[in-house]
């Protein structure tokens, strides 16, 4: 799990390479002025996917955030390209979707396309700086498979649904089970609490 | 199939810690301020939306029963976007909920135009007063318009 952003906490992205991408101008102002204000130099701004992959084939980026609703090619379609076909340098790089409705047609692609973060918009700096934060300091593995490629869609490992086996490999089962081994002694446990000189 | 999972750099992972850098909120701060510098165009972006809704699909409008479902949609997306500046007025809320109505008429293939009217004439009045009105009454009417249109805004 990811430590919180702070008011002290300090942050540099000056090195970063950020793409920004809505087919709203208004709005893809707004997105710029904010990562702008993060420190990011080096920005490139794109209205439209085909634009946007046209950057991607020529640059790396270090973070995508990109709009959902957007005419002929929409920030799905983008996102799962770019996982499949962005090339190495841009497959893997962290990427935040910004939206302000999903339609309810679109959830389970919203959720299967393969960002690591969706934000609601209206967007405010402190959200977005913290989203950006926490996609920088995740932990989460990356899936590649045939029917989706991005971060593992689960937040949480919390076991599978209680009553079922996991549908994988590496899922505990939620019950606990018999004890392995024999209880610990009062003094085994004092022993692991007790302080101790250390060599710094 | 074959599932692979693996943990690929993270090159902002790596950048975002380098030395010198800025304080959370101070970054925050300068994006704020330069936001602010897009207030005048923004509103007017979002008053041009507002109009364009109100044109084409109004109680006036001669041919609203002919406009695509997707125009309503896109056109209550646009307010969102730039609605940062009248969250105080609930408008950011009420057109995610015209958001929410255009999009079970979509899927219907039929018009609810009281539920449209009714947001229209909501937005209109929420663009002109919404921050002046009492919290509770303009919470009212949002829950109004949420029950009209079946959006759940708990659910986004």
């Amino acid at each position: 799990m990811t430590d919180a952003l702070l008011p002290s906490t300090r942050i540099n992205l000056e090195r970063a390479t950020v793409l920004v991408l809505d087919d709203n101008g208004p709005s893809l102002d707004i997105l710029s002025q904010v990562v702008s204000g993060f420190g990011v130099k080096q920005l490139h701004r794109a209205e439209s996917v085909m634009d946007a992959q046209i950057l991607v084939r020529t640059k790396t980026f270090d973070l995508i955030i990109s709009d959902v609703q957007m005419p002929v090619t929409d920030g799905i379609e983008f996102i799962e390209w770019l996982r499949r076909e962005g090339g190495e340098n841009n497959r893997y790089v962290p990427v935040i979707l910004v939206t302000g409705h999903t339609r309810t047609s679109q959830i389970f692609k919203l959720r299967d396309a393969g960002s690591n973060y969706v934000v609601a918009k209206p967007i405010t700096p402190k959200v977005l700086l913290e989203r950006v934060f926490w996609v920088a300091r995740e932990e989460r593995v990356f899936v590649e498979c045939d029917s989706y490629i991005g971060p593992d869609r689960r937040f949480k490992h919390e076991g599978p649904p209680p009553g079922t086996d996991g549908r994988r490999k590496d899922d505990l089962p939620a019950e606990v089970g018999a004890a392995q081994m024999p209880n610990m002694s009062d003094d085994e446990i004092s022993n692991m609490m007790r302080p101790a000189k250390v060599q710094i | 199939m074959t599932v692979r999972k693996f943990r690929p750099p993270n090159r902002l992972a790596n950048m975002i810690k380098d030395r010198g850098g800025v304080l959370a909120k101070d970054a925050i701060a300068a994006a704020e301020a330069g936001v602010e510098t897009l207030r005048e165009a923004s509103m007017a972006a979002l008053d041009e939306a507002l109009g364009e809704i109100a044109r084409r699909f109004g109680k006036d409008a001669a041919e609203r029963d002919s406009q695509p479902y997707e125009a309503l949609y896109l056109l209550a997306s646009k307010v969102i976007d730039v609605s940062a500046f009248v969250a105080d007025a609930g408008v950011d809320k009420a057109a995610m909920s015209l958001c929410g109505l255009a999009d079970s008429c979509a899927e219907a293939k039929a018009w609810r135009w009281d539920a449209i009217d009714v947001h229209l004439n909501a937005l209109k009045l929420l663009r002109a007063m919404g921050a002046q009105l009492p919290v509770e009454q303009r919470e009212a009417m949002l829950q109004g318009l949420y029950r009209v249109s079946h959006y759940r805004p708990e659910e986004g």
